[in-house]
Order: structure tokens, then sequence, then C-alpha cells
């Protein structure tokens, strides 16, 4: 069920990312568009009544049911470089408006 | 000695050239020298990272195809670097950044990890671009870029929900195993595909090249024109060729996709008037040959095509852009009778140009020569024909660029490209002319690509 969740965020995303002319709108889009994404990760690792992925004093054998903390891992480095790629995003709409004072691409078109 | 240096050393360096601005050309200098060194140094085969043994932990894949990409972005970094020294120094840790991100989607044999280098080598190409002075246009790229690899990472994850592995031979084995119907993997392939063909400035994926291609400057242009371009071929090339399994319609999508990709890159540059335009739409449509050529399993002949491709495209790129820089403008007309004055740099572009149309006695023509015979020998027509017209459209536009840059107009047209730049232009348009007389080494290396790839099926 999440996963539909997960698909219909990564499609909402894509769909403001193609309707949207606003750098800062984008960028938003985009962060949708990446977290459905990861949503969609997280959920291919979860096990029905699995439990953390952790050995401690109480869950001390690896034969209980643990959720797949691959995806976790995965999750963990796809926002990291997500955010990376936002900052950097955020850095080119400061310098369009700096050069254009808009952040509306039509706009900057127009004054090209 | 491991070959995990080829990535740490460019990445590390990196940091380190933060710390002193002054050392940092230097740095970049050194740097792809010392990859070139190590490269002969390292052994090959898999090399396992923290002791994991595949399909745990990440491995990355030296064999000769790997070293052939790695041999030629390394050199092409430093010279790039070096005819960028002084100018863009500022860039040079960003280009060393790009150097290990370049590295590791060459060397990687995990999925994931692709996708990481993916966005390392994408975000420092981003802050190349950024030297055009064009933000709108490289936010445009960013965008285009961060979904693309979005895309990638979609179906890198179905693939993951299927198979549970990341490992990429391990994938293969699996796959070939066929327990899934090839039906149920269209959609992880095609998602990958899809995501990969941004950066390889595939036709519907590729608005963003315009952009920064178009107003290129003496590094990005060669930075993405050939040492992203022959990086991200490769990268296809050992996706295509070992784990994408393109059967029925997806195959004719993705072969309609590439042959439109050539038509339409073809037309485009035919019709442009102005230098850089002419090139980048080339470049789209030479692009999408070689993925047409790994499409088809010709493996040797996409790698070296995406090599000559390459050289060629650093030639020519570096130097429209540079002329471009001193007369201000870069259409053809405002360069007309440039080479007047720059003869061995008018004679370096001319064979570089004349080589990707494919002309005998340069590297582009044995190349051409090669991959049409293994296509007719397929029986494939259609691809033969798409090629046969690009590239006598290539020929024209070519052709007619090198006559404007030969003859001088009315107004006398100045450029001087110093003498570094002129003696490593002639050695790259030398490269050319030795590789379209000489096959030894090709010959020799249809043998070893073989049998690498060989050792990929079994693992």
């Amino acid at each position: 069920m999440i996963q539909y969740a997960a698909i219909l965020l990564f499609v909402l995303g894509l769909y403001g990312l193609l309707t949207n002319r606003n750098v800062i709108k984008i960028i938003v889009s985009l962060n949708v568009l990446e977290i459905g994404l990861n949503i969609f990760i997280i959920s291919i690792g979860y096990v029905s009544g699995g439990i953390a992925p952790i050995l401690t004093s109480v869950n001390n054998t690896s034969a209980l049911l643990f959720v797949d903390p691959l995806p976790q891992a995965l999750v963990l480095t796809a926002i990291v470089i997500g955010v990376g790629t936002t900052a950097l995003g955020l850095a080119f709409a400061k310098s369009i408006y700096a050069k254009y004072g808009t952040f509306d691409l039509d706009e900057v078109e127009e004054l090209k | 000695m491991s070959a995990v240096l080829l990535i740490a050393i460019p990445l590390l360096v990196a940091f380190v050239s933060i710390l002193s601005k002054k050392l940092a050309p230097w740095l970049l200098l050194a740097t792809p020298i010392a990859n070139l060194v190590l490269l002969f140094l390292v052994p090959t085969g898999i090399v396992v990272i923290g002791g994991f043994q595949p399909p745990f932990g990440i491995s990355l894949l030296l064999d000769t195809y790997s070293f052939i990409a790695l041999f030629a972005v390394n050199a092409l970094v430093f010279v790039i670097g070096l005819l960028n020294v002084k100018e863009y120094h500022q860039f040079s840790s960003i280009l060393l950044v790009a150097l290990a991100g370049l590295n590791g989607l060459i060397l990687t044999n995990d999925l994931f990890n692709l996708f990481v280098f993916l966005e390392i080598a994408g975000i420092a190409a981003y802050l190349i671009a950024a030297s055009n002075k064009k933000p709108a246009s490289v936010f445009h790229y960013l965008v285009l870029g961060a979904v693309g690899s979005s895309f990638y990472l979609f179906g890198l994850i179905i693939l993951y929900a299927m198979f549970g592995t990341l490992n990429m031979v391990d994938m293969i084995e699996k796959i070939n195993a066929a327990t899934v119907s090839a039906s149920a993997l269209i959609l992880p392939f095609f998602l990958m595909f899809v995501g990969l063909g941004v950066e390889a400035k595939l036709l519907p994926f590729n608005s963003w090249v315009k952009g920064v291609l178009g107003s290129s400057n003496t590094m990005s242009g060669p930075m993405f024109a050939s040492v992203y371009a022959v990086t991200v071929s490769f990268v296809f090339g050992r996706l295509l060729n070992n784990l994408f399994a393109f059967q029925g319609n997806l195959l004719v999508v993705v072969v309609a996709i590439l042959l439109l990709g050539i038509a339409l890159g073809e037309a485009m540059a035919f019709s442009s008037k102005k230098a850089r335009e002419i090139l980048l739409y080339s470049s789209i449509a030479q692009a999408s040959v070689v993925i047409l050529l790994f499409v088809n399993g010709l493996v040797l002949w996409g790698a070296l095509l995406a090599v000559a491709n390459a050289v060629s495209k650093f030639v020519l790129f570096y130097v429209v852009t540079k002329a471009q820089k001193e007369v201000g403008c870069d259409d053809l007309d405002s360069l007309q009778g440039m080479f007047q004055g720059n003869y061995v740099v008018g004679v370096a572009f001319s064979v570089a140009a004349l080589s990707v149309i494919g002309i005998p006695l340069f590297a582009g023509f044995v190349l051409k020569l090669g991959y049409l015979t293994e296509l007719a020998a397929n029986a494939n027509w259609l691809a033969i024909a798409v090629i046969l017209v690009a590239s006598l459209v290539e020929g024209i536009y070519y052709v007619r660029m090198l006559v404007k840059l030969w003859y001088p107009g009315e107004k006398e047209v100045k450029v001087s490209f110093g003498n570094v730049a002129t003696v490593v232009i002639a050695l790259a348009a030398a490269l050319l002319l030795v590789f379209g007389v000489y096959r030894g080494p090709i010959d020799n290396l249809d043998n070893t690509i073989d049998s690498v790839s060989e050792v990929i099926d079994l693992g």
C-alpha cells in the first residue's frame, strides 16, 4: 500500500516539474519526487513483523526476522545526494535571481 | 596497489586542493598523470573492497574495456587541465572531483555505487557548466540530471527487489538464470536507460545540451563533449552488453530512439549557423551511433568509436571555443578565415572533422568501415542506411564549415592559440591519423575485449 503512496508522490513531483516555471517551485517538486522515490526504496526492504536489523543483548541471534537493512543504507545515501543537489539548485536559483531579477524561467527566456 | 586508488587519489587530492589555491592547478595536472602511471601498475580483475567477497560489499572491475576508458579519461582531463590552467584555475578542485566520479563510473561493479558516482560526476558537471555564466541553462541541466538519476535509481531498486543483489556480475548471472519473465524486466531496464540517456545526450532527454554546450568555453566544451561523453558511452556499453537484455518491443523503442537521435541530430547540425551548435548537434548524433553499436552487441567498435569521437571532439570544441572567446561570437561568418596564419591548428581541426565524417586515412574511416561491415553481417540494413545518410549530411556541413574557416572573408579574423595548445591539438590530430592507417592495436584489442566479456559472463 505504501508503495502506491510513494509512486503517487513520485508522479506528483514529476507533474510539478513539468508544469511549474518558477525555479523555487521546480526545486520543491524535485524534492517531492525524491522523497517519493526514497519511500519506495524503504518499502522494498520492509518485512511484515520484522524488527530493526541490529543485534542487541535482547535480539542476539540472526535467526530473528529482520527488515532488509540495505535499502535503508541506500536511502541514507540518496538523501544526502538529494540534499547536495538541492543546495546546488538553490545556489543556481540565487544566481538566476541576481542576474535576471526573477525566479520565473519564462521571464528569464524573454530577458535573454 | 589496487584500482581503488584511481578513485581515491583524485578525491583526496580534490579536498587537499581546496586548502591551497596556489597549489590546486598543479595538483590537477599531477593527479591524472599519477593515475595514468598507476593504471599500468595495478592488477586487472575484480577488486574486492573491505574484505567483503562479492556479491557482498562493493567491488570494482578493471578489465581491458575499463582500461581503455580510464586511459582516455585521465589523459583528456590532464590535457584539458593543462590548456585551462591559467584561466580556470579556480575550477581545479571541481575537475578533480569530476575525475574521481568519472573513474568511479567506469570502474564500479555495483549498480548503486554507479548511481553515487553518477551524482558525483553530475554535481561536478553542473559546476563546470556554471563556468559558462548562464545560470538558467545550468539549472535546466541540474533538474534534468537529477530527474534522470532518480529514474536510474528507480529502475535499479526494482531490479534489487527482483533479484536481491546490486552486484553487476551477480545480477547478470541471476538474470541469465531467468527466474523472472522478460516482460517484468522492461520497466526497470527502460527506467535505467532513460536515466542514463540524460547524461548520454540521447534525443528526447537532452534538452540541456544546447544551453550548456551552446555557450561552452575552452574548459566546459571539451569536458562535456569529450570526457563526459566517452565515460557515459562506456558505462552504457557495459550495462547494455552485460545487463540490459533488450528484447521485443523494448528493443524496437530503444532502436527507434537512437535512430531518431542520429537523424535529428545531424539535421539540426546541418541547419545551424553557429560553430558550437553544429558541433553539439553532431555530438548528439555521434552519441546515438555509439549507443546503437552497443545495442547491436558491437562492443569493440562502440568503445573505439567513443574514444575516437572524444579525441576529435576535444580538438573541435577547443578550437571553436577558443576562437569564440577571442572573436566574441561563434557564427561561422564571423569566424571566416580564422585558420589563415594558424595553419597547424587548421590542419589539426580539419583532420578531426574529416575523421568524424569517416574519410579514408583517418581513424573515423577505419571504425566506420569496421562497424558497418559488422552491421551488414547482422543484416541490420535500417541502421546502416541511417548511418550512411547521416554521414553524408555530416560530410556536407563539416566541409562547409571547413571551407568557411579556411578561406578569408572581408574581415581579417585573428585568433592566437598559443604554443602549448597548438602542440597538444596537433598531437591529438596525429593520433587520429596514425590510427587511420595502422590497424595493429585495434586487431589485438579485438581478442582481449572478447575474452574479458567472457570473464564477466562467467563471473
